[in-house]
């Protein structure tokens, strides 16, 4: 009668991978994530996060020097935070577009991290406003 | 003329769901006539989708704004190539892109692949029936090009950023890419319907799969120059899920092709091969989900369109019913032979497939995960490129490893005496490479010094495998040299093309790792007749200068470059307005020294008050080496895909004689 093989090394060989891959994933995942948020839920988050909204009109400033201030609203509603944000510009970015940056809340003024300000292409799948 | 699109899409849907479910009840019950008549609707049902590209193309050319997608994307100043690619510049368009392409697939592969098998044939046709039934139905019903509207006087013209030559070629290499991975697709699920396991369907979709995955890399490739070269930030991939979307599916398709060659020498990996080549597939699918659905947060912003939920439900549909499609016929699947050593080519190219799948299944992880944190936690966060970075260095390096191991290392069971003697010149290559590159400072990075330890490794195995395989062709056929290098490349030709390939791969990895973990980056502010000195280059900024061009004003900073003292080149790094479209776009000037192997590249990031230009200056080592490697790649994909007489006669002798095998529905 032929042997039957055990399955006990396959099933150790899975366990061990599926470990491995849970503590890799875990472990880069934590290190390289943001929660990323819109100015209405601004409040509730403390830490470093990323913030997507629709530029609002008066940007002023130089994102250079002083740093360029603009408002952004969420989306889809009418909450807004102030933003102060230094460092490179994109070539797009204007009132009314779509951007993200990394930053904080301080004291009611979100600031940006320098260099992380990316404005979102304006929609290939919807006409140009 | 709507009317006429319209029409042909309503016909081309009913075609589809002709070939699918007629085509599906011929092939269950073994009905010739009436499964050719399905490949035939299969057929017609390209020239459904050709009148309807060609009513759509007819109306951008000339300008009938009463379509409102030619109105919403292009305007009547836009240049005529550009007005053409508005084709697939928006969503509606590029949908119909993707249908003609399909049924252009579907019709060439019924055509061409007779010889597959009457029985695994007609239950490919369902398949692709019941993908292009998908496609044509979003057309029909949810997006269709040919809305009308009262014509305006013009249109809202094309956005700036897809004016560039590149929207001629990287959307639809791209395209011929993600669905020309529905063949192999359709061709393994065919295979399973039929009870037809055995390597034929792979044969009859080899070459369908090398095209496609040859236009997915190339896509890619375009795309990455299009972004060093116009996006203006110095950079050419950022892990963009836009980015990955196309990059997994490929990943998945580089796994099935090379596994597909145990299965067809060892009958092995029948498994892996029909799990990766919907793995392949799903993904191509995924891809245009994310791109459409505007679900993660990308640079490439996307409307929030109704299609979205459609092609999450087909997918789902798509995936699972193939999987269980295998689980069911799982006892096709068998495997005759074992893998008897884990040195050994088949253990190198299961590891191979490993280290492709666990790659690819990270950044798809990286991808959704703010997806599934927002449905499950309420919460919504962005992954960073870190986590890429991190995984891109742990699976490639390896990878990069096995590119020069596995053509090396013999079948079955390699002795350790043998592996000595094989790779003693490549492992003598690489060190040598390794110690040089220390001597020259490469040690600042040490991913970078691996990763051109391993490349040299690699370049010398190939060479290796070319001059040993030249020097026998010429000790049985004499003559010489070359032309004992030709003869070997013509007679065995998928063998080394795919070594030129491997050789594209590596120069790929030198030119990322040198333009990535040796550049240099600064950023300065200059006012007219300023300097500044970036690594060995001084810059002086003497002006700006602006022209008009058919429909933008052009604004460059006219800046001269010098090294040690000596003039080299004026460089013009600027912006262009863009009045009809309210938009900005960013012109970067970058100088290449051939001699050096590194681009200089300089970025206007803004214009200042008082006349002060803010300049971001790179410079970029070994990035010329990425668009070198494209080019190789096309040299090496085109080499594997020549067709060869002899084969095609070897292989209709194999199948001509080989018995059907029996129908199990275990």
């Amino acid at each position: 009668m032929a042997r039957k093989r055990s399955p006990a090394r396959l099933v150790i060989a899975l366990s061990v991978a599926a470990v491995l891959a849970v503590f890799l994933l875990y472990t880069s995942l934590a290190g390289s994530t943001v929660p990323a948020v819109k100015p209405s839920q601004l409040k509730t988050n403390s830490g470093k996060v990323e913030l997507t909204g629709v530029v609002v009109a008066p940007v002023t400033g130089d994102s250079y020097a002083g740093g360029l201030r603009f408002r952004l609203r969420d989306r889809s509603g009418t909450a807004k935070v102030a933003v102060v944000y230094t460092g490179e510009k994109p070539p797009l970015f204007r009132a009314g577009r779509e951007v993200y940056l990394h930053g904080r809340l301080d004291h009611g003024v979100f600031v940006g991290e320098p260099g992380s300000l990316v404005t979102k292409c304006p929609s290939k799948y919807s006409p140009a406003k | 003329m709507p009317e006429l699109g319209r029409a042909a899409l309503v016909v081309c849907l009913g075609l589809f769901v002709y070939a699918t479910f007629v085509g599906g009840h011929a092939a269950y019950h073994r009905r010739r006539r009436l499964a050719v008549s399905a490949q035939n609707a299969l057929v017609a049902a390209f020239g459904a989708a050709a009148v309807a590209g060609v009513v759509l193309l007819a109306a951008l050319v000339r300008h009938d704004f009463s379509f409102q997608y030619v109105a919403q994307h292009t305007s009547r100043k836009l240049p005529t190539l550009y007005t053409i690619s508005a084709f697939w510049g928006g969503q509606q368009g590029s949908l119909l892109l993707w249908l003609l392409i399909l049924s252009a697939y579907g019709a060439l592969s019924v055509l061409l692949d007779r010889h597959a098998g009457r029985e695994l044939l007609a239950w490919v046709v369902p398949v692709l029936g019941l993908v292009g039934t998908f496609f044509a139905l979003m057309l029909v019903a949810v997006a269709s090009p040919f809305s009308t509207q009262a014509a305006p006087a013009d249109g809202s013209g094309l956005n700036p950023s897809l004016q560039n030559p590149y929207m001629l070629a990287h959307p639809p290499m791209l395209y011929l890419g993600y669905v020309g991975l529905t063949v192999p697709f359709a061709f393994a699920m065919g295979a399973l319907l039929s009870g037809r396991t055995d390597e034929r369907w792979i044969v009859a979709t080899r070459r369908w799969t090398l095209l496609a995955w040859g236009f997915l890399g190339v896509g890619q490739l375009l795309g990455a120059h299009w972004a060093y070269v116009e996006v203006g930030w110095g950079g050419y991939y950022a892990w963009d899920p836009v980015e990955n979307a196309a990059l997994m599916p490929w990943l998945a398709a580089t796994a099935f092709l090379h596994s597909v060659m145990v299965q067809e020498k060892k009958g092995m990996l029948k498994v892996w091969n029909m799990l990766l080549v919907v793995m392949a597939f799903g993904l191509s699918l995924y891809g245009t989900f994310l791109t459409r659905s505007n679900v993660v947060n990308s640079i490439h912003s996307f409307t929030e369109s109704s299609l979205g939920p459609w092609f999450l439900g087909f997918i789902c549909a798509i995936v699972g019913g193939s999987l269980a499609l295998i689980y069911g016929r799982r006892g096709l699947l068998r495997s005759k032979t074992k893998l008897e050593s884990l040195v050994s080519r088949e253990a190198t190219f299961l590891y191979n497939n490993l280290l492709l799948v666990a790659l690819t299944l990270t950044i798809l992880w990286g991808v959704t995960f703010p997806m599934l944190s927002q449905a499950v936690r309420g919460e919504s966060v962005s992954v960073g490129r870190p986590y890429f970075d991190f995984f891109l260095r742990a699976f490639g390096l390896p990878l990069l490893l096995l590119l020069g191991i596995g053509p090396l290392i013999a079948w079955r069971r390699a002795s350790l005496r043998s592996l000595g003697k094989t790779f003693l010149w490549p492992c003598a290559a690489a060190v040598a490479a390794g110690a040089a590159l220390l001597a020259a400072g490469a040690g600042s990075s040490k991913p970078g010094l691996i990763a051109y330890t391993f490349s040299a490794f690699v370049l010398g195995s190939i060479v290796l495998e070319f001059a040993r395989g030249t020097a026998a062709r010429r000790a049985i056929s004499g003559g010489t040299w070359p032309g004992a290098f030709t003869d070997l490349v013509a007679r065995n030709r998928r063998r080394y093309g795919g070594y030129v390939v491997h050789a594209a791969v590596v120069l790929f990895a030198i030119g990322v790792a040198g333009s990535s973990a040796y550049q240099t980056v600064k950023d300065v502010k200059l006012r007219p007749g300023q300097s500044a000195t970036a690594s060995n280059y001084t810059l002086t900024y003497l002006g700006l200068r602006t022209a008009q061009a058919a429909n933008h004003t052009e604004t460059r900073a006219v800046v001269q470059v010098r090294r040690g003292g000596h003039y080299l080149t004026t460089l013009e790094p600027g912006k262009n307005w863009y009045p009809a479209e309210q938009q900005l776009s960013s012109e970067m000037a970058i100088r290449t020294d051939y001699l050096r192997a590194e681009d200089l590249d300089v970025i206007t990031e803004d214009f200042l008050p008082k006349g002060v230009v803010a300049f971001r200056i790179l410079k970029k080592p070994l990035v010329n080496l990425i668009w070198l490697a494209g080019l190789v790649f096309v040299g090496g994909a085109l080499i594997a895909l020549w067709p060869d007489a002899r084969e095609e006669r070897r292989l209709a002798v194999r199948y001509g004689t080989a018995g059907a095998p029996a129908r199990s529905t275990a």
